[in-house]
């Protein structure tokens, strides 16, 4: 039914936009008359220009809109010359109107307005889809802007930390690894498989954010096992002027599939035609992990209160367990891996000690500068983290180069190059199997850190480490088991705009993002992960190439038809290509100890090579008519044209429509000293979505490893479907903006309702049939919910100013359904529990194993004085209720005091940290049960006993009661609720006097510190994390936490 | 209004350039077509692949060693004992082997047995049927009812996408029927020239050894039937014994699959003992080899490390034991296996790399004439009980020399003492339940449905930590048929049982039946 529509609406449209071209052409035939002509400039009382100022005649509909320097002109016919006087009138939303007295006389007149602004932030010009400005109140969906200042408060890896709890809606998980990933969701998750995350632009252009996470816990070669970052962190922040956040597809309609789940638009920073400026942004920050295990001290390695060591495989008293069971750490003398016969005792700080402190040093400098004709800037970034996690380090340059030219008065052109290198050395392993962190779960509490950093080998030159069963010496991991990787990007873009007359631009551009990654991983020997015994070591490489090109077209027009009635249209056509490459080579066993190349691979390298393009051709258009500056009607519509759909689905069709209106301008009697300004608005957009390349077709999937000298094939265990149609998301949203009492407050609140239909899945089907997962288009998830940005000004008296912002957002979701028959597709599964897209509970629901209880009383049913696992149930959910942030600046004369306060209220998740350190005994809840010594007074569970329908009255051991609780999911699931200070900021402005020495405009000295604060519920963990940067989130495995960071910044604004 | 023509000229071009785009989605099409992986592939790499991973899942460390050489007892656990105790055998953790074996080898071997008729081919689709039907029999016998008729079809126009179950009755009838057109059909074919040839990695094309394969596993499968269709399971022996080109005639026919040993495609207990010490020797198989001076106890494990425990050095340790007990016998029980470390002295060496190219044994001659011994003893399949002591005999010898114990003096001697020492009647039923137990060591799937279906040997009980306080009969159903085949999935329990260890398979339903379990369990 959908793909009939979708047909029968394609060449519809493709005439409405032809007939939309024309009627635009059409005016311009009443032009090129003679007369008088009236020009000038329109500027703000700061010297701005104002752009889409509208100027005319009063009591006439002659008149115009001032383009983008300000500037207007507009002829009279001779017949409306009057020669006597006339009032000419300049009006602008968010500035008083203003009015001149003219002779109106045949000839040139000129006449410059400058307008009294009415500030408020919900009046201004702001970037909307395809970088073209807009004003805020003339857009009918939900869009939030954020200046530089506002998103570099404070300092942070990656610019998409730095949004975290400023944009309602927007949800980010970081990561507390130096170049480390950023996980991203906007308005909750509408894709069951595919990309839940939205589309970054940069300067008009698509740029990759590619996560380089994998698994996490992964143990194997062709497993990465580490976080290596989002490729939207190339992105230099002191580059970046605004970030303007389209939430939902209504504001990105125009971007076609990718912006499904929302765009943000990065515009870079520019020159300006004036004197040279210089730009310095330099920091230094100092970071320390967040938030730290509660560790027992009482009790060190062993099991049932005994321990010895031999060689820690098991040779000696349990010295193969790594778990904390064992002798009380009262100083008896036990041989230990550090020698015979040493004190037995607590090393309280053990795991903390292993934490460096990281450092962080960016410095990013610019020039701009220009003529009237040309202008550019120039600017460098460098970047070095020393992580918190011992040799972990990460370095990034960045260059910026971007310059206008005009040539003649119809032709500008611009261009820009922007590079972005990556070095990051030594990421540490991520989850269970290859964590870094993942063994001081399972540990010994008696272990001396120092001993371990102190020494790799013994005499006879063995690893040296506590365990040799399980684990490796961490610092031996992670200084002798070398990664690193690089990625140079290049993002490059041209573009020329030819200004065909007054109203109307045709523009032509091109742009390139593509970025080279080469990740190596080398494993030494008696690596017990990935190095195969025999051998003297292991290694992977991975080389990734990634490239997306865009070529536009686009034709603009602005322009009023009345004094009062102005069109905005554009029609734009853009062919995108992208092409992906990866290639990798590892083996578990190399010859020579330390050479990690290929020609010493002992065991055959495995390799793998991958190659896959894909393309659309896209056509598309709108057409907005404001009226009087206060109503707008806005309609767009979208053709594309897929390579990776079937040749008859290939071609989808969207369209969207969209409205405001800003009622104190139409009921001019509706605005008051109480109510200074309000808007409402409504939008209603479909989004199509194709398929990843190569779904359509079932192949055989050969492996380079040869069986002997035979080769393998294996057909795939996916069953390919050359019917699969575009997925479509429709979204309606309504909203309001409002200002009160002089824009002391101000409101911007959006409610929203979205479905995604005829997903492209590939549904886990019966493997009976011989077969793991079927593409098909199938399912149905809704998403609802609400976001509010409410801005006071409590506080503005003199010299005293506070500004506070509150925003808030809740998202629910629904599975309303899958394929027939299907009720659940499990995303993520960990120790029994699993995250579920499950029909009629939201996405991302947590199941588990429960504690088995007796049916009438609901007392946990014991069998031998232990726990038992019941059945599985519904746990939670992992998504929040609702997710809000506490903004605040405080400015006294020259001194500035800002602070952000994040927060998140709800989800859930069962998290393997707490479960695993209770069945190692390791974390302080496990002294239960030997606060005496490590077998008294033990546990008596509260509870029946199975057995005879009594209470319990058996004693088990605390060993015992914590290896028998932790097969029970719900008595490891969470709430993930927490109140983080976020940021914080006190700064002092240099006195204007000695900036201008300095020729800049203003100078600034902060102290800057992030996560300084954290109230949580779960113990142990840090409740942010992010389980993998794709779509199967809820579980943790000892996540790295965040980092809390103190520093100074020097910020020389030109 | 030059330039407005000339503008509208460059919009209807590109329109026209977008339409033209649109309506030649060729170019747009081809660009899908996949470069990195065929549409298509030849049998014989399809065949090499099933094989690998039919024989790494069935004999290797997931479902051999770590699951049902457990459940058996002849492995124990001193550091995970949660397996020991059957908390790691519940569906989480045996799902994967159900939906591997499916969508693995199953399937492949399906597509092989499709282009082998297509072409018409034995030489093709004969040792790819044999192949699916030990695969199926290891799945039947571990879950009881499964998917079979309508099994493997999804990706055809009408093939079923949630496949119903079979009874395993007319599963085991349909195993039986497959193999006896096997044998039939490889009787004459050329397996050298128009076969699988080198991509064929047991018999490298040989079709007379193919087809002794074929009528060896439609004894083994007949045998299985003996305590609830005693007349099938005698007519299907004789048909088997009889069958065209015979069941093995020694050691050379075994089916075995040996490992390249290249540290990729290695023998897979050999690799999984290599990176984790944690299995060591379950008391109740040691105290068999020890009792009767077995001299495959030096094969199948090694000495204790602390030599002064036992007498001759070799000892098991009790399975089923909680994680705080377990770990004491780390070092007081044998780590399996000298046969998978040639080279091995001491403690804490994993021997040489020859290892990883030890054998496995996917069938083997001993296991035949351990099958025929039983015929003789019951009188099945055309043999008598005069013929039992024979066979025995032979099967004990073919297994010693399988293991490396060639020395004639040796066997005599292991032959004549007096728990080996062939009794007849029901207590040589016994003998030769356990022994072929014994022999079947590294597959687990076989000593465990031999155990079933024997009840010898008698030793076998739950630990003290067993969750439930019986040995698993067979194991749950996959926690992804719950969800996306539920109701095929709770047609088969109806009529079976409910979906836990206890619940009996169709053959093994009538354990009064069997001579050899008394008193009933």
């Amino acid at each position: 039914m959908n793909t009939s529509q979708t047909r029968s609406l394609g060449p519809l449209a493709r005439l409405a936009l032809a007939v939309a071209c024309t009627l635009l052409a059409l005016p311009a035939l009443a032009l090129a008359q003679q007369g008088a002509t009236i020009s000038g400039r329109v500027t703000s009382e700061a010297g701005e220009a104002l752009a889409n100022a509208s100027v005319f005649l009063q009591g006439t509909s002659i008149g115009t809109l001032t383009d983008a320097e300000g500037r207007y002109a507009f002829n009279v016919s001779p017949q409306n010359v009057t020669g006597g006087p006339a009032t000419l009138t300049a009006r602008r939303i968010g500035f008083r109107q203003a009015s001149a007295e003219i002779q109106l006389v045949a000839g040139n007149i000129s006449q410059d307005f400058t307008l009294e602004s009415m500030p408020t932030q919900l009046q201004a010009v702001v970037t909307t889809a395809l970088g073209i400005t807009k004003e805020k109140s003339q857009l009918g969906s939900a869009q939030q802007q954020l200046s530089t200042e506002e998103l570099n408060t404070t300092r942070s890896q990656s610019f998409v930390d730095q949004l975290q709890g400023k944009v309602s809606g927007l949800t980010i998980t970081g990561s507390g690894t130096a170049g480390g990933s950023s996980k991203i969701v906007l308005r909750g998750s509408n894709s069951i498989n595919g990309n839940n995350t939205p589309l970054f632009v940069v300067d008009g252009f698509p740029v990759a954010n590619d996560n380089r996470g994998s698994t996490p816990d992964g143990g194997s070669l062709s497993n990465l096992g580490v976080d290596a970052g989002s490729t939207i962190s190339d992105i230099n922040p002191d580059d970046i002027e605004t970030i303007s956040v389209l939430k939902g597809p209504n504001a990105a309609a125009l971007y076609g599939s990718r912006a499904a789940n929302g765009a943000i638009i990065i515009t870079t920073k520019h020159g300006r035609s004036g004197q040279v400026r210089t730009q310095l942004n330099t920091s230094y920050t100092w970071e320390r992990p967040s938030i730290f295990i509660d560790w027992q001290n009482l009790y060190g390695q062993g099991s049932a209160g005994n321990f010895r060591y031999v060689d820690g495989k098991g040779g000696g008293i349990n010295d193969n367990y790594d778990q904390s069971y064992g002798p009380r750490l009262d100083g008896r003398l036990i041989d230990q891996f550090t020698g015979p016969q040493q004190p037995w005792v607590a090393h309280p700080d053990n795991v903390d000690s292993f934490f460096d402190t990281g450092h962080t040093f960016s410095t990013t400098v610019a020039v701009s500068g220009g003529t009237e004709n040309a202008n550019a800037r120039l600017s460098l970034g460098n970047t070095n983290i020393s992580g918190v996690i011992p040799a972990n380090s990460f370095h990034n340059i960045t260059g910026s180069l971007g310059g206008e030219l005009k040539l003649g008065s119809r032709i500008s052109t611009t261009a820009s190059l922007q590079y972005a290198r990556n070095r990051a050395k030594n990421r540490p392993g991520m989850g269970y199997n290859t964590g870094i962190l993942e063994q001081f779960l399972w540990f010994g509490r008696q272990v001396d850190m120092d001993a371990l950093r102190n020494q790799f080998y013994d005499e006879d030159g063995n690893l040296f480490n506590w365990n040799h069963n399980f684990h490796n010496n961490p610092f031996w991991l992670q200084y002798e088991n070398p990664q690193r990787d690089n990625r140079e990007r290049v993002i490059t873009s041209a573009s020329g705009t030819y200004k065909v007359n007054d109203w109307l631009n045709a523009t032509l551009r091109a742009g390139l993002d593509s970025y080279n990654w080469r990740f190596e991983r080398m494993f030494a020997k008696g690596n017990l992960a990935f190095t195969n015994a025999n051998y003297a070591g292991a290694f992977t490489f991975l080389n990734q190439y990634n490239s997306e090109n865009n070529i536009d077209f686009l034709l603009n027009a602005t322009r009023s038809l009345t004094d009062r009635l102005s069109v905005d249209g554009l029609f734009g056509a853009t062919r995108r290509y992208s092409e992906y490459r990866t290639d990798q080579t590892y083996t578990a066993g190399i010859s020579v100890p330390g050479i990690y190349n290929v020609s010493n691979a002992a065991i055959s390298p495995t390799l793998s090579n991958y190659y896959s393009q894909r393309q659309t051709n896209s056509v598309y258009g709108s057409l907005a008519f404001t009226w009087d500056g206060w109503w707008t009607v806005e309609g767009t519509a979208r053709n594309d044209w897929s390579s990776t759909l079937p040749r008859r689905n290939n071609s989808y069709f969207y369209p969207s429509v969209n409205t405001s209106i800003v009622l104190t301008e139409a009921i001019p009697s509706l605005a008051s000293n109480v109510l200074s300004y309000l808007k409402l608005r409504a939008a209603y957009a479909q989004v199509g979505n194709d398929a990843s390349p190569y779904q359509l077709a079932s192949t055989y999937n050969g492996e380079s490893n040869k069986f002997g000298s035979l080769p393998l094939y294996a057909v795939s265990t996916n069953i390919a479907n050359f019917n699969l149609k575009p997925e479509l998301t429709n979204s309606f949203e309504v909203g309001a903006e409002a200002s009160f009492f002089d824009d002391r407050i101000s409101l911007d609140a959006s409610y929203y309702d979205k479905s995604t239909r005829n997903q492209i899945i590939n549904l886990v089907v019966s493997s009976t049939g011989g077969f793991l997962t079927k593409s098909l288009n199938a399912g149905e998830i809704t998403n609802h919910g609400f976001e509010a940005l409410v801005t006071l000004v409590p506080l503005r008296t003199g010299d005293l100013e506070w500004t506070t912002s509150f925003n808030f957002a809740r998202n629910r979701s629904e599975v309303v359904s899958l394929a027939p028959g299907l009720n659940t597709v499990v995303l993520a599964s960990q120790r029994s529990a699993t995250v579920e897209a499950h029909v009629g509970e939201p996405y991302g629901a947590l199941y588990g194993r429960t504690y088995k209880r007796d049916a009438t009383t609901g007392e946990l049913l014991l069998s031998n004085g232990l726990p038992q696992q019941g059945p599985t149930a519904l746990l939670g959910n992992i998504n929040p209720d609702w997710t809000g942030g506490w903004n605040n600046t405080i400015k006294y004369r020259q001194f500035s005091l800002g602070f952000l306060v994040d927060i998140r209220q709800g989800g859930e998740t069962f998290s393997n940290t707490n479960m695993m350190c209770e069945q190692s005994g390791a974390c302080a809840n496990t002294l239960l049960g030997r606060e005496v010594d490590w077998n008294n007074p033990g546990i008596v569970g509260k509870g029946i006993d199975e057995a005879t329908g009594q209470p319990n009255e058996k004693n088990v051991t605390s060993e015992q009661w914590f290896q028998a609780k932790w097969l029970i999911n719900e008595a490891y699931t969470y709430d993930l609720s927490y109140v983080k200070l976020r940021e914080l900021r006190v700064g002092y402005n240099v006195p204007t006097s000695f900036v201008n020495r300095l020729s800049a405009s203003a100078a600034n000295v902060s102290l800057v510190a992030r996560n300084l604060w954290t109230h949580k519920n779960i113990p142990n963990i840090d409740p942010e994390f992010a389980y993998s940067s794709g779509n199967a989130q809820g579980f943790e495995y000892m996540p790295i936490p965040q980092n809390r960071s103190i520093g100074l910044n020097v910020q020389i604004t030109p | 209004m030059m330039i407005i023509k000339r503008l509208a000229t460059i919009a209807a071009a590109l329109m026209l350039g977008a339409g033209v785009a649109a309506c030649n989605p060729d170019s747009l099409t081809r660009q899908n077509t996949d470069p990195n992986n065929p549409t298509d592939a030849p049998p014989g790499p399809v065949f090499t692949n099933a094989v690998r991973m039919a024989v790494n899942r069935w004999l290797g460390s997931g479902y051999s060693m770590n699951q049902t050489s457990f459940v058996t007892q002849q492995l124990a656990q001193t550091t995970y004992p949660t397996v020991d105790s059957y908390v790691d055998l519940q569906a989480a953790s045996t799902s994967g082997t159900f939906d591997g074996a499916y969508s693995g080898e199953l399937s492949n071997l399906e597509k092989v047995i499709e282009k082998g008729e297509t072409l018409e081919r034995p030489s093709i689709y004969g040792p790819a049927q044999v192949m699916q039907a030990w695969v199926y029999a290891y799945v039947t016998d571990t879950y009881g009812d499964v998917p079979y008729s309508e099994a493997l079809q999804a990706d055809k126009p009408d093939g079923a996408v949630t496949p119903s179950y079979d009874a395993q009755k007319d599963i085991y009838a349909g195993l039986l029927q497959s193999l006896g057109n096997a044998a039939t059909d490889m009787a004459g074919a050329s397996g050298a020239s128009e076969g699988l040839g080198s991509a064929d990695v047991i018999y490298g094309g040989n079709l007379q050894k193919w087809q002794r394969f074929a009528n060896s596993l439609r004894a083994r499968l007949a045998l299985r039937l003996v305590n609830v269709d005693p007349a099938t399971a005698n007519a299907e022996l004789a048909a088997a014994f009889a069958g065209p080109g015979g069941v093995f005639e020694s050691n050379a026919d075994n089916a075995i699959l040996v490992w390249p040993g290249d540290g990729v495609y290695d023998n897979p207990w050999t690799n999984a003992n290599k990176g984790r010490d944690d299995r060591r020797m379950s008391r109740t198989l040691m105290n068999v080899l020890i009792n009767s001076n077995d001299p495959r106890t030096g094969v199948y494990a090694q000495p204790v490390e602390d030599s002064t425990v036992y007498p001759n050095g070799y000892g098991g340790m009790p399975n089923g034991l909680l994680q705080d007990s377990s770990s004491k016998w780390f070092s007081l029980a044998s780590r399996p296996g000298l046969a998978f470390y040639p080279g091995v002295t001491s403690y804490g060496t994993f021997g040489t790399s020859a290892g990883l190219s030890t054998p496995s044994y996917v069938m083997t001659y001993a296991e035949v004439m351990f099958i025929k011994a039983e015929a003789a003893q019951r009188g099945l399949g055309g043999l008598s009980p005069a013929d039992a002591e024979a066979n025995y005999k032979a099967a004990i010898t073919a297994s010693l020399e399988q293991w490396g114990i060639t020395d004639a003096a040796t066997i005599n001697a292991f032959l004549a003492r007096p728990e080996i020492a062939y009794k007849g009647g029901t207590d040589g039923l016994k003998q030769i339940a356990v022994q072929k137990w014994v022999a079947l060591f590294t597959d687990g799937g076989q000593a465990w449905a031999e155990w079933r279906r024997t009840c010898q040997p008698s030793t076998l009980v739950p630990g003290p930590a067993a969750i439930v306080n019986y040995i698993p009969r067979r194991f749950f159903y996959s926690t992804r048929e719950a969800s996306v085949n539920a109701d095929n999935m709770q047609a088969a329990i109806a009529r079976q049982g409910p979906d836990n260890f206890g619940t009996r398979v169709y053959w093994d339903s009538n354990p009064d039946a069997a001579p050899t379990c008394t008193p009933a369990p």
